[in-house]
């Protein structure tokens, strides 16, 4: 479960797998959610919140970084990005997103910059997906008044 | 080992960790599972931020993502451990599970260990765990190898190992730690080989180390061993070597490990304490331990090679005289003297300890041979090996030689002769306890015939001193249970036929039997019995001129015969004093006899006694006069009133010309200085004729009566001597004058 899941699973049954494994919504995987909240149980250090909270931001950053960074062709800065938000994706369930991110600094670590041009456009509409999630999770927190 | 200490110190605290990733999702999650497990979290986001925090603080441990921007965990890592301080520092460096290159590239760059990133807490937290008692035991192991470098510099110790080299040779693999290296005097720099080891022994001392060092191979035995070097600096050192051999896995021995120290200071110290334990403090020579622990040895060796040892037991003669006359130094300084020439009488080897001997070939035992002292004036030679009985009694007489020369000490003539008891191995005795017990008796036999002699030991020696011994306490017996008796002989003036006195004699009535002076008084004088009996005699006699007085008229003196002791004490004349007025006699008639021998041996000491004695009107007779050496000098200066020529004399009377010419000059001698003189020992007519033709009228002997009883003195007078009953008597036996006497004497017998 830990481990990165493969690119096949995430592209052909994200969705089914993701609705399956969670009741919450299906871009976020409930395990690793559950996972995280088991590592603040009373939720005193409000910690799922602020770890919401700081990929929520490091999301938006580093799409920006890799945005700009394939528009330069700088493809070893966008392997770095991709390699970052891999695990922060990983850790916060966004099993997906983790996915495509371990893909393109596979791709690109393998020099390979123009199979990875299919992923990288796959990457932006999954960024989409993951940061509205959070939102809806963050959002929720504060309903729940955590 | 684990310090308990020490592990306590960090189970009770929270270990704490350094946490660099540039991922915060990542660094938040992380650090609060591991904060949750037990540790103390400090987080950054960078290689920098770490290293700026490192530059003031020390983490128990420290996490690295491999992979950040700007400082990567490498370059952070390599830049940490050239930090002071960070060496052991562990370092745990996070990476992609599929990436093999930074997996070895951490172990490059000094991480201690790496780890899969993954939300795998517990993993995590057991990985660090690890980390930190792996660090920990290794921080213990730096802390006692530097204690037992201390340790080993305070003790002057280092390690080294010997190891074999090409063609199974040990002479280059040589290896010594720092310390091991100080040892010597070397610099931790220092290469040194084992030629170089070598060239510091003695040549002397290098080819049977050599030899040693062969067999040890040879036998693969372990290596304990104290070798004299003279170190490169000059310094002579004794450097104990002591090493275990170790086995390859065919089981074949491939090395020495072990330890060099240098034992100079204790070989010393030993050698002290050995010298302190084996030997004399005031004459230098072997005490009685060693000298006990040699002639063991000696024994040994006599058993195996079937040999004669001899044990030669050496009293002084005066010693206790010395020493309380001249004082303790006085007696230190003739016995260290003494100790000097006894030395000179044997091979004396000096040094010799456990150990050495049996190294050192067929004749060793002959180093054995010593002279010590037993203690007080007690001397001991031993003789390893003698041949006979006349080598043992050479030996003594070298020793009796050696002491006739006198001894200065307190600027003055001291005589210390000894007296020499021989035993010998195997005949008396098997143990040097039955050697020395049987060289006692026969040192005794020496001092109770005269001192200044040697006497081997016979069994008859022994048989007489147990007799003595029985002797010795009936005797102390008799005097509580009244057993001693006086006789009195009669003292006659044969010009006018009356009784002028009587010697009193003792004897002891011991169950039936009456047993004379010579077979007890010898005893007595040797155990110090004679003064109290002497004390007794004293009164007894006293008490018996009282009865006499009361009964006939007594008014002559009783003689009584005391040892020349008697007069060294100071109390004589209050004893006299008391036993006179006890009885209301004056003291006048108590008369004291003292031998011409006894007198002479201690002129000295008893004359101030003499002296008193006569002061008080006590008389003094010499007894047995001719036999001893007087001083002509001093005999005219001398209190005494009475010459008693001895025995013997008048007993040859008219047999050996000579005697007639000694007791001619006797009576001519006591005339000369006014003395009374008496004969002793008269037992016939003849005899009394002569010396009444020298004009000597006082006399006694059988002639005149033996010994009687106190309650037969009054019978003989009244039978015999005022009846003028008796040969003697002038009006019986004619009026003897001039020339004619001897005319008569001879017509009559």
């Amino acid at each position: 479960m830990v481990e990165e899941p493969a690119i096949q699973d995430v592209m052909g049954d994200f969705n089914n797998t993701g609705s399956e494994r969670t009741a919450g919504g299906p871009v976020l995987d409930a395990a690793a959610m559950a996972e995280l909240r088991a590592l603040d149980p009373d939720g005193k250090a409000q910690l799922v919140k602020r770890v919401l909270a700081t990929y929520q931001g490091s999301l938006a950053r580093l799409t920006e970084q890799l945005a700009q960074a394939r528009a330069a062709g700088a493809w070893e800065q966008v392997s770095r990005v991709a390699h970052t938000l891999k695990s922060s994706s990983a850790s916060v369930g966004a099993l997906g997103l983790a996915g495509v991110c371990a893909d393109i600094e596979r791709l690109l670590r393998a020099g390979d910059s123009v199979s990875v041009q299919p992923l990288l456009d796959r990457f932006g509409s999954e960024t989409g997906r993951v940061d509205q999630a959070v939102r809806q999770a963050l959002e929720q927190l504060e309903a729940a008044g955590t | 080992m684990t310090l308990h200490g020490v592990s306590q110190e960090t189970n009770d605290r929270r270990p704490t960790v350094l946490l660099v990733d540039d991922d915060e999702v990542n660094l938040l999650m992380t650090a609060a599972a591991l904060k949750d497990r037990g540790f103390d979290i400090t987080s950054v986001p960078g290689g920098e931020e770490a290293l700026s925090k490192l530059a003031s603080w020390t983490p128990d441990v420290v996490v690295l993502d491999a992979i950040m921007p700007g400082l990567d965990g490498f370059e952070t890592c390599i830049a940490l451990r050239n930090m002071p301080g960070f060496d052991n520092v562990p370092v745990l460096m996070l990476t992609g599970l599929d990436d093999e290159a930074s997996i070895n590239r951490a172990y490059q760059v000094g991480a201690t260990d790496f780890f899969v990133k993954a939300t795998q807490w517990s993993l995590l937290a057991g990985r660090l765990r690890y980390l930190l008692r792996a660090s920990r035991t290794r921080q213990e192991l730096e802390r006692s190898k530097a204690k037992l470098a201390r340790a080993q510099d305070l003790a002057r110790m280092g390690s080294f190992d010997w190891w074999m080299g090409d063609g199974r040779s040990f002479v280059n693999g040589l290896e010594l730690s720092e310390e091991g290296l100080r040892v010597f005097g070397y610099g931790p720099d220092d290469r040194v080989n084992l030629r170089d080891m070598l060239r510091m022994i003695a040549p002397t001392d290098r080819e049977p180390l050599v030899r040693l060092a062969r067999q040890i191979l040879y036998q693969v035995s372990v290596i304990a061993t104290d070798v004299p070097m003279t170190l490169p600096d000059g310094r002579f050192r004794i450097i104990h070597v002591e090493a275990e051999p170790e086995f390859d896995e065919h089981g074949h021995c491939c090395a020495y490990t072990g330890i060099v120290q240098d034992v100079t200071d204790r070989r010393i110290a030993e050698d002290r304490i050995r010298h302190l334990a084996n030997y004399d403090a005031l004459t230098n020579l072997p005490n009685r331990r060693q000298l006990i622990w040699r002639a063991e040895r000696a024994l040994e060796f006599g058993r195996r090679l079937g040999h004669q040892v001899a044990l030669l037991l050496i009293d002084l003669d005066r010693f206790k005289i010395i020493n309380d006359t001249l004082g303790h130094a006085a007696g230190d300084e003739l016995l260290m003297e003494v100790a000097f020439r006894l030395r000179g009488c044997v091979r004396h080897c000096e040094q010799l300890f456990e150990g050495v001997i049996e190294t050192a070939g067929a004749r060793s035992h002959r180093t054995l041979e010593a002279v010590g002292r037993l203690g007080g004036d007690e001397f001991v030679a031993l003789l390893p090996e003698v041949t006979d009985e006349a080598d043992a009694q050479r030996v003594a007489t070298r020793i009796l030689e050696a002491l006739r020369e006198p001894v200065v000490v307190a600027g003055q003539d001291c005589f210390a002769t000894a007296s020499v008891g021989i035993a010998l191995f195997p005949r008396d005795g098997n143990t040097v306890a039955d050697l020395l017990r049987n060289s006692d008796v026969a040192m005794y036999a020496v001092k109770s015939q005269g001192r200044n002699d040697a006497l081997v030991y016979t069994p008859r020696l022994a048989s007489r001193g147990r007799e003595k011994l029985q002797l010795e306490s009936a005797l102390h017996k008799a005097i509580e249970r009244d057993e001693l008796v006086l006789y009195y002989q009669p003292k006659v003036d044969v010009l006018s036929g009356r009784m002028v006195g009587v010697e009193a004699l003792m004897r002891w009535r011991r169950g039936d039997l009456l047993i004379q002076p010579a077979d007890f008084i010898p005893v007595a004088e040797e155990t110090n019995l004679i003064v109290p009996m002497s004390e007794w005699a004293i009164r007894q006699a006293a008490r018996q001129a009282r009865i006499w007085a009361d009964a006939f008229g007594f008014a002559d003196s009783i003689a009584v015969n005391l040892p020349n002791r008697m007069f060294e004490r100071t109390d004589l004349v209050e004893q006299i004093t008391t036993a006179v007025r006890e009885e209301g006699i004056p003291h006048g008639m108590i008369q004291l006899e003292i031998t011409e021998t006894g007198l002479m041996k201690d002129l000295a000491r008893v004359m101030p006694s003499l002296h008193r004695v006569k002061d008080i009107g006590v008389q003094i007779a010499v007894d047995d006069f001719g036999t001893g050496y007087s001083s002509l000098a001093y005999l005219t200066h001398l209190p005494i009133t009475e010459l008693k020529i001895d025995r013997s004399f008048v007993r040859e009377l008219g047999v050996v010309p000579q005697s007639m010419a000694v007791v001619t000059a006797i009576i001519a001698l006591a005339k000369s200085l006014d003395l009374k003189v008496v004969a002793e020992g008269v037992e016939n007519q003849r005899q009394m004729d002569l010396l009444y033709g020298e004009g000597c009228t006082l006399m006694q002997g059988f002639l005149f009566s033996k010994p009687l009883p106190p309650e037969e003195i009054q019978p003989w007078l009244e039978q015999v001597v005022l009846p003028k009953k008796a040969a003697w008597i002038p009006s019986v036996s004619k009026v003897l004058s001039g020339a004619d006497a001897e005319v008569d004497v001879g017509r009559r017998s």
